[in-house]
């Protein structure tokens, strides 16, 4: 009886997998077993072991757990819109020196008076003139987009260093401040994601009705429950989290509104199905008349876009800027493995922004968690660099398993 | 206008697509040369010559792919121009490549609505890229073109193509050449790369295009296919015509030595 109900077990594991929420899974498992690690398993360790005198429950905390999400805030607004690039088949090396530009200019622009608001519009639009740049080049020069942003890597580093000759700037502007100082009161907190989580039952609900009025093949029943349940409980546990040590921060809310905002162009509308139809065979899209060269600037602007997000979510959460922080440090190869460990292929076509969250967040979690145990800078770099190749190595598996015929 | 057919003295249906006199160079070398073509509606007509005969350069033609150095194009005896894929897929016609050209990564729902995706009512003030799909649309109207073609074996629409096998990938591309509005339909060897069994499910899709009144060109070098399926073969040779032949009053040997020998005095498209 064991066996029969493992089968049965496996059949749902396959159902699930290939729902939308099936794309999460392999993701969703890393977050858990490295939460389980720094938060179970390490502490247990100690305490048997004797190196602790109690259970150390540091990392599962909620004032953690809030760190990290503010962590991982910057590198997850540029892995989204690297997302954007990787479904089309291309690369864009230059997110991280374009946000340190973008960030270097907002200190700078409110340093000489400007308003913050009219700041963090100038450098959106400067992100995404800088983005779309890059794009042209690749679309109607025919340059590889790994070669453009190479170039756009050391030329945005070098006008930031410009910018901030000293390398260095504070931003003490309270508009910019107030994005990542803002938190909502906790009982709002909670009704917006009672409120979202409503609207995910409802559309589901809605969408599974329709079918069966139009006659179509209906969505497992178990699998849809199993998703609405599975979205609850992760929107609502957070929010519970966020709220037990501080509350829901205003950049939070920005920064996942952004990404809906990205998940519904990429995946309701025609636009995004032609990046999907590009990135899995350019011929094709060409063939059915879609603009590929359009379309390829266009993903470049959106990288630039969420660049500048990510440069202004930076300067509002460390109240500076720094070169570092930015264009110099570990950032772009940051975003680029949240992006690829959240299971966005690097082969196009494949993907989803929600994942490259997902992937910031193990990102962040393996910095996090590490520092907490002491691990030296070393250690970091190992482990990050050995976990991005695993994923790697997970999507080039599947991509030859499911393409081979 | 009548079939020049003068081999067999049959009367054959009257022609939907007409094209006379077709040039086509390739730097030195003449690809076509003079070359005749028709097809009418609920027939098959089957394109046969040797490699490099001038087959699918004839039928790119057709499509707009490549223009022709000169030619006439006439569609239900009405004179239009064909100059590019734009030209011709208004005129409903439509090509399936030799390369088929799908998107794997995406399923069968969206690849046959490409470029073409139903949106939501009620979205006017969008522009229509960014409109919300009508993903239950889609799918309805993928789930009847696989009905009208009878790919029996698809279990699901929103199977990704990545897994389904050549002959449905095959299904696949006509149905979504046929899908959009279309009245000629022409094929480029579409069964070269299968097997037995999902040639046989591909000619059967051939066939429904024919029932469905569609003017079907169909490339082939496999005489038992031709057999199977046309109702007529034009035979083409160094990019000129041998002849066109009603496949029921001809046999495979007959075919085979005017498209390697051409024809003898005594037929009049011979050179
Ligand atoms: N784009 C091109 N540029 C130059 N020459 C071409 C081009 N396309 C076709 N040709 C030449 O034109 C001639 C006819 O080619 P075509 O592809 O039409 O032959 P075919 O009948 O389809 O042959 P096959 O049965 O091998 O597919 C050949 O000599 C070929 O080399
Ligand atoms: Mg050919």
């Amino acid at each position: 009886m064991q066996s029969e109900k493992k089968i049965k077990f496996l059949d749902r594991l396959s159902l699930l997998r290939e729902t939308q929420f099936g794309a999460f899974l392999p993701v969703l498992f890393a977050l858990t077993a490295i939460w389980g690690y720094f938060g179970l398993i390490l502490p247990i360790h100690d305490l048997i072991s004797g190196e602790a005198e109690n259970f150390r429950a540091i990392f599962l905390s909620p004032r953690n757990i809030y760190n990290l999400f503010m962590q991982s805030a910057v590198i997850a607004a540029l892995a989204v819109g690297i997302t954007v690039v990787l479904l089309l088949g291309e690369i864009d090396l230059s997110a991280a020196a374009t946000a340190g530009v973008c960030a270097a200019l907002l200190g700078v622009l409110v340093l000489a008076g400007v308003p913050g608001f009219i700041a963090c519009l100038i450098v959106i639009f400067v992100g995404i003139i800088m983005g779309a740049a890059q794009g042209l080049l690749v679309a109607y020069v025919g340059i590889p987009s790994f070669v453009v942003t190479l170039a756009g890597l050391l030329g945005y580093q070098g006008l930031m260093q410009k910018i901030l000759p000293t390398g260095n700037l504070n931003v003490g502007d309270p508009f910019v401040r107030s994005i990542a100082r803002i938190l909502i009161p906790d009982i709002w907190g909670l009704i917006l994601a009672l409120f979202v989580f409503a609207l995910f039952l409802f559309t589901t609900l809605r969408k599974q009705f329709q079918r069966k009025s139009k006659g179509l093949e209906l969505d497992n029943n178990w699998t849809v429950w199993f998703q609405i349940l599975a979205f609850g409980l992760i929107v609502i546990s957070a929010v519970l989290t966020l709220n037990a040590y501080r509350s829901l921060p205003l950049l939070l809310v920005l920064l996942i509104a952004f990404t809906a905002f990205l998940d519904w162009i990429t995946r309701s509308t025609p636009y995004g199905r032609s990046i999907f139809a590009v990135g899995g065979n350019a011929e094709s899209a060409r063939r059915v008349g879609m603009k590929i060269k359009r379309i390829r600037v266009s993903a470049f602007a959106i990288v630039g876009l969420m660049a500048a997000i990510g440069g202004i979510f930076g300067a509002s959460r460390y109240g500076s800027v720094s070169y570092t922080a930015f264009a110099g440090g570990s950032l772009l190869l940051e975003a680029i493995g949240a992006a690829v460990i959240g299971g966005t292929s690097l082969f196009g076509g494949r993907g989803s922004v929600w994942n490259a969250i997902l992937g910031a967040l193990v990102i962040g979690s393996l910095g996090n968690g590490l520092d907490l145990s002491g691990a030296s800078a070393a250690d970091k770099l190992m482990v990050s660099g050995a976990i991005l190749l695993l994923a790697v190595a997970i999507d080039a598996l599947s991509r030859n398993s499911v393409g081979g015929r | 206008m009548e079939s020049k057919n003068d081999l067999v003295g049959h009367k054959v249906p009257p022609a939907h697509l007409i094209v006379r006199g077709i040039d086509k160079k390739f730097g030195g070398l003449q690809a076509l040369k003079d070359a005749d073509f028709e097809v009418a509606r609920g027939e098959v007509m089957a394109l046969v010559g040797d490699n490099g005969a001038g087959k699918s350069t004839l039928m790119k033609v057709l499509a707009g792919a490549y223009s022709a150095d000169a030619g006439d194009f006439f569609l239900d005896g009405k004179r239009v121009s064909i100059k590019s894929p734009n030209d011709a897929s208004a005129l409903g016609i439509q090509i399936v490549y030799q390369d088929l050209a799908l998107c794997e990564n995406l399923d069968v729902a969206a690849n046959l609505s490409l470029g073409k995706e139903p949106v939501k009512n009620g979205w006017r003030f969008l522009p229509y890229f960014l409109r919300p799909i009508d993903n239950l649309e889609m799918e309805s109207k993928a789930n009847k073109a696989i009905k009208r073609l009878q790919v029996r074996t698809l279990h699901s629409v929103r199977s990704k193509v990545s897994g389904l096998s050549g002959g449905q990938r095959q299904a696949i591309a006509i149905a979504r050449a046929v899908g959009t509005e279309s009245s000629v339909v022409m094929l480029d060897e579409p069964t070269a790369a299968l097997g037995v069994a999902q040639t046989k499910q591909v000619l059967e899709v051939v066939k429904r295009l024919r029932d469905t009144n569609h003017a079907v060109v169909y490339i082939s070098h496999n005489m038992q296919d031709i057999f199977e399926v046309s109702d007529r073969i034009t035979v083409l040779r160094h990019g000129q015509n041998v002849s066109t032949f009603i496949t029921s009053n001809t046999t495979p040997d007959e075919v085979v030595v005017a498209m390697t020998r051409g024809l003898d005095k005594n037929s009049v498209g011979s050179v």
